[in-house]
C-alpha cells in the first residue's frame, strides 16, 4: 500500500492506495502518527484510492482518531470505496468517528469553528 | 499483562471463585473464541474481511489458548467470522481451562477442589488480590460513562463481554440498557468482535427455533 501526505490551509490529508491489511496496518499507523506529531490543524484520510480494509486495517483508523482526540486536533475520513465502506458500516465507524462522502466536506467539518 | 481472553475469563469469575458460566451456553464460550481470534489479529497470525477470516501464518505464538485455536483454524476451510467462530465453539470449554491455567501460573487466581456431600466434585478458581478483574472492569466503566474513544483493545473487551453476558456481572440490567446506545457504538468498533455477536445472535435463535419445535 503506498500513503502520500498532503498538506491543505493547515490540514494534513493522508491518501492511502491499495489494500490495508495486516502488513500495511503498522507502516500506515506510523505515517498517521507522525502526522499528527506535526501538528496540523488537522488530519483527514482521503480514501478514495483505498480498495480493500480488513480487521487489522481498521483498527488503525480508531487508533489515528485517538491520537488525534487526544492531541486536540480534528479528523475526519473520506471518500470510501463500497467495499471499504461496506467495513466501516458493519462496525459502526461512523458513530464514533467523521466519515465524509467526499474530501471537500471532510475538510469543512474538521476546519469549522467550534 | 493480561490478555484479551484471559480479562473475559476473569469478567466470569464470580466472588466466591466459580467460574459463571455453562461450557454449552453460547455467550461466553463464543465470545472467549472471539478474544482469541482478536489477539491472534493482533499478532499477525490471522485477518478478517467482510468475507472471512484468513489464517496468515500457522507460527505458533506461544500462548497455549491462542495456539489451540490456530491450529484448528489452519485446518478447516475460510469461513466468514460468524461460521467460523461457531464451528470453533465447541473447543470453548478448553481454551477457558487453558487461560485459567495461565492465571494460575502467574499467581493471578488459584484452583481449589471442592467436594460436595463428599462426592460431588467442583472446582473453584478464587482470584489473589482481584486487581486484574477490577482494572478489567473500571476500563470497561471508563468507556462506557466517557466520551473517550476506547483502546482497539479495550473496544473489543467491551464489545465481546456485552456479546457473552458478561456485563451482568458487574452492572445491572437497568444500568446496561441506559448505556446500549454507547454500548453499541464503541462495542462493535471491532469487525471480529462484531462477527462474534452475529454469531451469538444466530446461535441463539436456532436454538430458540428449535425449542418450539415438537419433540417427534
Amino acid at each position: 500500500m503506498n500513503v502520500t501526505i498532503e498538506s491543505v490551509d493547515g490540514v494534513s490529508v493522508a491518501l492511502p492506495a491499495g489494500r490495508l491489511d495486516f502488513g500495511a496496518a503498522g507502516p500506515f499507523q506510523q505515517q498517521l502518527e507522525q502526522a499528527i506529531a506535526a501538528k496540523p490543524k488537522a488530519l483527514v484520510v482521503d480514501c478514495n484510492g483505498l480498495e480493500y480494509v480488513s480487521s487489522a486495517g481498521l483498527r488503525v483508523f480508531l487508533v489515528a482518531a485517538r491520537a488525534a482526540k487526544a492531541a486536540g486536533i480534528g479528523f475526519a475520513v473520506s471518500d470510501l470505496k463500497p467495499t471499504v465502506k461496506e467495513v466501516f458500516d458493519l462496525t459502526g465507524f461512523a458513530n464514533v468517528i467523521t466519515i465524509c462522502v467526499e474530501r471537500a466536506s471532510a475538510l469543512a467539518s474538521v476546519t469549522k469553528p467550534a | 499483562m493480561v490478555t484479551l481472553v484471559e480479562e473475559l475469563v476473569l469478567l466470569a469469575i464470580e466472588d466466591d471463585g466459580a467460574v459463571a458460566y455453562t461450557a454449552g451456553a453460547p455467550g461466553f464460550g463464543m465470545a472467549v473464541i472471539g478474544a482469541a481470534l482478536v489477539e491472534l489479529n493482533q499478532v499477525g497470525r490471522i485477518d478478517a474481511d467482510a468475507k472471512a477470516l484468513h489464517v496468515l501464518s500457522k507460527t505458533p505464538t506461544g500462548l497455549p489458548a491462542l495456539d489451540r485455536v490456530l491450529t484448528e483454524l489452519a485446518a478447516q476451510q475460510e469461513l466468514p467470522i460468524d461460521q467460523a467462530v461457531r464451528s470453533l465453539f465447541i473447543h470453548a470449554p478448553e481454551i477457558v481451562r487453558l487461560a485459567l491455567a495461565a492465571l494460575a501460573a502467574r499467581g493471578i487466581l488459584h484452583a481449589e477442589e471442592k467436594r460436595f456431600l463428599w462426592v460431588l466434585k467442583s472446582r473453584r478458581y478464587p482470584i489473589t488480590d482481584g486487581r486484574e478483574q477490577k482494572e478489567a472492569k473500571l476500563r470497561i466503566l471508563h468507556s462506557l460513562l466517557s466520551d473517550d474513544l476506547p483502546s482497539p483493545h479495550d473496544s473489543a473487551l467491551i464489545g465481546l463481554a456485552a456479546a457473552g453476558g458478561l456485563l451482568e456481572a458487574f452492572l445491572s440490567t437497568a444500568e446496561i440498557a441506559r448505556l446500549e446506545h454507547r454500548l453499541e457504538d464503541i462495542g462493535g468498533l471491532d469487525l471480529i468482535a462484531r462477527g462474534v455477536e452475529a454469531a451469538i445472535q444466530d446461535e441463539n435463535a436456532e436454538r430458540a427455533k428449535a425449542a418450539m419445535l415438537p419433540p417427534y
